[in-house]
């Protein structure tokens, strides 16, 4: 790393009580005040939808995914129409099968984990201080693939083609399924997955980098922990379902018979991919509302939480345990005891850090003085049916009860307790108490009470009966059921009662929509919280925090009584926009000492068109249009490449920026120091993660099948192999040299490592596909597998062949040079990842049918 | 809730200085849990799937991993409650913004953190012990 001297922090930090104390004079005031504002203005007219504010963003995001939700409540009710008589013919067996798969599959992925990240884009920057999110054009690239994505794969149900294999879509239902249905859930769904990852990549950088000053890991907001554990969480659980999903999509376009097992493939792979994600999805889902109730309980209790420490603990424990559990909903599959022994083990170790979670709350609350408001109603609903599932989530954990339960109404119930409880109250609770904060009105107590009443009431009502549904033998997804069964009284209890649910929605709903004009000016801490986000402007302004504050303790407006006066005054880090940019500070990880002054991108409709193109790339292989996806994908690369050139890390015109408060900061950084670089770290993390779920479905048929790889099955080429490993692993030391030489000054021999670099990528590729052509992917899940690791690999090496030529095409334009080598260092941690991708991947294809 | 910063020793200064720290290092103990974890149950499917008559071999090398992960677990603890250095502060929220009570922090969560995933490991290792077959 060489850095020119001169290009950190100057100047006195942390800020002395007297300079804090020393007043702004009122021009200067009005004077930064104006700049702000200019530079914060959002598009107006129909340019609207260009805006990537986070508050914007952030609330596109929130609403759809309640729209989805919505939507997906409907076709809950029509289900519940359908059961209410035995033998009813409301709606076919096939509808009804599309019904339920779409209302689980859009209950989680398209309302359970985007709300989290709606809600967390919308709020995290203001508990931070700052002014918006460090990437706020990824965000709203993330937000039009979800809405693009989720409105394609609700849509195929005007068309009645509907995946109907339910929201886990187990294999060979699912592989053999006729028509469109499954190939619309698996890439409509993988779509909306990585605009997930996007979105938790920029939430982890966020609360790692963009916290205010003095903001140390100790004192930060437990949501900004929650917002790291549940970011790491998604970072480890999607990508598994991703791969899975490119093997399935892989099976199901060219016949490769990944879970075929007449030809060495196994249904149990897709299964252990599932549920890999799908526990860790449960708490991924959970933990965020446990994060609304830690920012409310102190709140209503007028006290700091009680045990810190301790829920930091639950949640990074749970984080962890909860990838323990995913053999847990597999109880009846046949697998070893022993296995089935520790995920029922982890299922249980689980359950002591959700249960000090809820102590510490409960601890707060007898410690404080409680007040009881709107928020905290919901939150106690929330405790009390979440309780109730956790028992019975014990219950299904001991093994034998679970096989007398497997696939009936108990399962529905229990799902809908944990669900309800840890996931849909809290979300309402969260809404009443941030809703001042996101629209600057009220939302009605009385309404508020009435929803709550309906929708608790309503809940116990439908749920409570299908235990006993359940336990008197009822199996889930069936379409109808015959009268002798018994069973036809207490269906219609539950029918009623999803109504009286409806009806507290409507009555939810009406309040968030219907229009508050005449209500008066809100006060600007309704709830008299603690935390910053409460600091923000009223009547509001667009450009977050009017000043960024220095922190020194958990609850700084209860703790330090002048704080909002000195930020509305100016008084504290970047209180103006000199040159009209958007600007937000970035710290250090750990103690959030000043570092940097990040320049964040505008409106824009190059995002919206990223990810239209991205859309068709997702889109047309469903209907089996391979060219117009082809065309598509590469237009959402020149967009994206459009992107990135013409607004990341380019030279700034000022090397420093006069951040207040006599403190000088750079406004370029790069390698550690640079959110770009741990923004492609994160992501790479996830990528990794993937890739190895590959190579665990290479060993997994390896262990579960004897004649893996068969016996007589041709191998692939092991000496273009390795003239493939050689020639990457060549490339990558190239793009690591470029780096040093760039940064040294020696620019020409940089520019020559980044033309031969991209040479031996190519070259490394093409050896990569030739090595594997004996092989025919058709016949046995051996060569299939080979393929599949084959085109990951060359898939990653065209990425990174281009960041390549990327970087070329900056040095020689001087975009980058010795100093403002960012896009380097971001390409060579690519590169690092990649050269492990293919040592690992070499082996396993060139090495692994030798020794196994 | 403002206070000075406590004079400082030298020495104080350089255990509590940030580049010391990592949040890396509370994962630690998790990560140990994992290792564990995963070891226990790769082991176990290809010895069941490949060679069950080596299942008591594999449950004695799956106990000898426990008491490895338990001595990590145990020494991460350890250091750990060092840095929390409860007994002698008597701080236990260390809820002010200043680098000692940073560095404490991390070492009550890391004390926590070495709790739990000691519990976890323990609990991942009775089915070794009470399971004899692999069906
Ligand atoms: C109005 C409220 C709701 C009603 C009336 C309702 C009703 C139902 C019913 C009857 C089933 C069983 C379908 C069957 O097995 O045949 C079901 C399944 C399911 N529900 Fe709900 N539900 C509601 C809300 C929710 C919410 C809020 C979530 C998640 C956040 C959710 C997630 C699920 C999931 C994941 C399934 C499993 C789907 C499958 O079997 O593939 N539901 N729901």
């Amino acid at each position: 790393m060489s850095e020119p001297q001169n290009t950190g922090p100057q100047g006195p930090y942390p800020p002395s009580a007297e300079m804090l104390a020393t007043p702004v004079p009122q021009a200067q005031q009005e004077r930064s005040a104006a700049e702000l504002r200019a530079a914060w203005a959002p598009p107006k007219g129909w340019r609207y939808v260009t805006a990537v504010n986070n508050s914007e963003i952030g609330l596109w995001y929130a609403l759809s995914a309640f729209g989805f939700m919505l939507l997906a409540g409907v076709l809950g009710l029509l289900i519940r129409l359908q059961l209410a008589l035995p033998e009813n013919d409301l709606i076919s067996a096939d509808r009804f099968n599309q019904f339920f798969t779409m209302h689980g599959s859009a209950m989680m992925f398209l309302f359970a984990v985007p709300m989290f990240e709606a809600i967390a884009i919308l709020i995290l920057p203001a508990l931070l201080g700052g002014r918006d999110m460090p990437f706020p054009r990824l965000s709203a690239f993330g937000f039009w693939c979800f809405v693009i994505g989720g409105v394609f794969v609700m849509g195929s149900l005007l068309f009645n083609a509907a995946p109907t294999a339910g929201w886990f879509m187990y294999p060979p239902l699912a592989t053999q399924d006729e028509g469109p249905g499954s190939d619309i859930w698996l890439l409509g769904l993988s779509f909306i997955e990585i605009a997930s990852i996007a979105a938790a990549v920029e939430l982890i950088v966020g609360a790692l980098k963009c916290r205010p000053p003095g903001m140390r890991v100790n004192i930060m907001p437990l949501y900004a922990w929650y917002v790291l554990v549940v970011g790491g969480m998604i970072l480890f659980a999607f990508p598994p379902l991703i791969a899975g999903d490119f093997l399935f999509e892989l099976e199901r376009s060219f016949d490769w018979p990944f879970f075929d097992p007449t030809r060495g493939g196994d249904p149990m792979l897709w299964q252990h991919l599932f549920w890999i994600f799908g526990h860790p999805e449960v708490y991924i889902v959970f933990l965020p509302s446990i994060a609304i109730a830690a920012m409310v309980v102190p709140t209503v209790a007028r006290r700091p939480i009680v045990g810190y420490s301790w829920i930091v603990l639950s949640a990074v424990g749970t984080g962890f345990l909860s990838f323990g559990l995913w053999v847990h909903h597999m109880f009846t599959t046949g697998l070893p005891n022993i296995s089935l022994g520790f995920f029922s083990a982890a299922s249980e170790a689980v359950v002591i850090p959700t249960g000090i979670q809820l102590f510490a709350f409960a601890a707060t609350l007898i410690a404080g003085r409680v007040k009881m408001s709107l928020p905290m109603l919901w939150i106690a609903g929330a405790l009390a049916i979440f309780t109730a599932g956790g028992l019975t989530g014990v219950m299904l954990a001991i093994a034998p009860f679970n096989w007398q339960v497997h696939d009936t109404y108990f399962i529905v119930a229990h799902l809908h307790y944990t669900l309800f409880g840890g996931m849909v109250f809290p979300v309402i609770a969260g809404i009443y108490y941030f809703f001042p904060f996101i629209r600057k009105k009220m939302l009605s107590e009385r309404l508020g009470r009435w929803a709550f009443w309906l929708i608790f009431t309503g809940f116990n009502v439908t749920f409570l009966p299908m235990h006993l549904t359940g336990l008197l033998g009822m199996p889930r997804r069936v379409f109808t059921y015959p009268e002798a069964a018994g069973w036809g009284w207490l269906n219609m209890i539950s029918t009623l009662g999803a109504f009286v649910i409806a009806a507290g929605f409507a009555v939810f709903v009406w309040d968030l929509l219907r229009p508050k004009g005449a209500q008066q000016q809100m006060p600007r801490n309704p709830w008299a919280a603690g935390t910053l986000e409460w600091s923000h402007n009223i009547p509001a302004e667009y450009w977050g925090a009017r000043s960024i504050p220095h922190i020194t303790s958990r609850y700084p407006l209860w703790d330090d009584p002048d704080l909002v006066a000195r930020m509305d005054a100016g008084r504290y880090y970047l209180a103006d926009s000199p040159h009209g940019h958007r600007e937000t500070m970035v710290t250090s990880v750990i103690d959030a000492s000043p570092e940097l002054v990040q320049r964040v991108t505008g409106p824009t409709w190059i995002t919206l068109l990223a990810a239209l193109f991205t859309g068709g790339a997702f889109i047309f292989p469903t209907f089996h249009m391979y060219a117009p996806a082809l065309v598509s994908g590469a237009f959402a690369l020149v967009c994206i490449l459009y992107w990135l050139w013409t607004s990341t890390a380019r030279p700034p015109a000022h090397e420093m920026r006069d951040a207040g408060l006599g403190l000088s900061l750079p406004t370029y950084a790069s390698g550690p120091k640079a959110v770009g670089w741990w923004a492609v770290w994160i992501t790479m993390l996830g990528d990794a993660t993937a890739f190895a779920s590959i190579v665990f479905g290479f060993f997994f048929y390896w262990t579960s099948k004897p004649d893996f790889p068969p016996e007589d099955a041709p191998h692939a080429a092991p000496e273009l192999v390795a003239l493939a490993v050689l020639a990457l692993t060549a490339s990558w030391a190239l793009t690591l040299a470029a780096r040093q030489w760039n940064a040294a000054g020696r620019i020409g021999r940089a520019r020559a490592a980044l033309i031969t670099a991209p040479l031996l990528t190519a070259g490394g590729a093409s050896a990569l596909t030739l090595s594997v052509q004996a092989l025919e992917p058709t016949t046995h899940v051996y060569p299939a597998i080979i393929w599949a690791l084959m085109i990951w690999v060359v898939a990653h090496a065209l990425v990174g062949l281009i960041m390549q030529l990327y970087c070329l095409a900056g040095s020689l334009t001087g975009k980058l040079t010795p100093r403002y080598d960012a896009d380097l260092w971001n390409i060579t941690l690519f590169w690092h990842f990649l050269c492990l991708t293919v040592l690992v991947a070499g082996a396993v294809i060139g090495l692994a049918p030798g020794v196994l | 809730m403002r206070r000075d910063p406590p004079p400082q020793s030298d020495p104080d200064r350089r255990e509590f200085r940030e580049e010391a720290e990592s949040l890396w290092r509370i994962n630690l103990a998790p990560a140990t849990w994992a290792a564990h974890f995963v070891t226990s149950y790769a082991i176990a499917a290809v010895v069941c799937a490949k060679a069950p008559a080596l299942l008591p071999h594999a449950r004695l090398a799956l106990l000898l991993a426990t008491g490895l992960a338990l001595a990590v677990i145990l020494w991460l603890g350890w250091r750990a409650w060092r840095q929390w250095d409860y007994r002698t502060t008597g701080d236990y929220t260390n809820a002010l913004g200043e680098a000692e009570d940073r560095h404490q922090f991390l070492g009550h969560a890391a004390v926590l953190l070495a709790l739990i995933s000691a519990i976890g490991v323990v609990y991942g290792t009775l089915p070794v012990l009470l399971l004899e077959s692999c069906r």
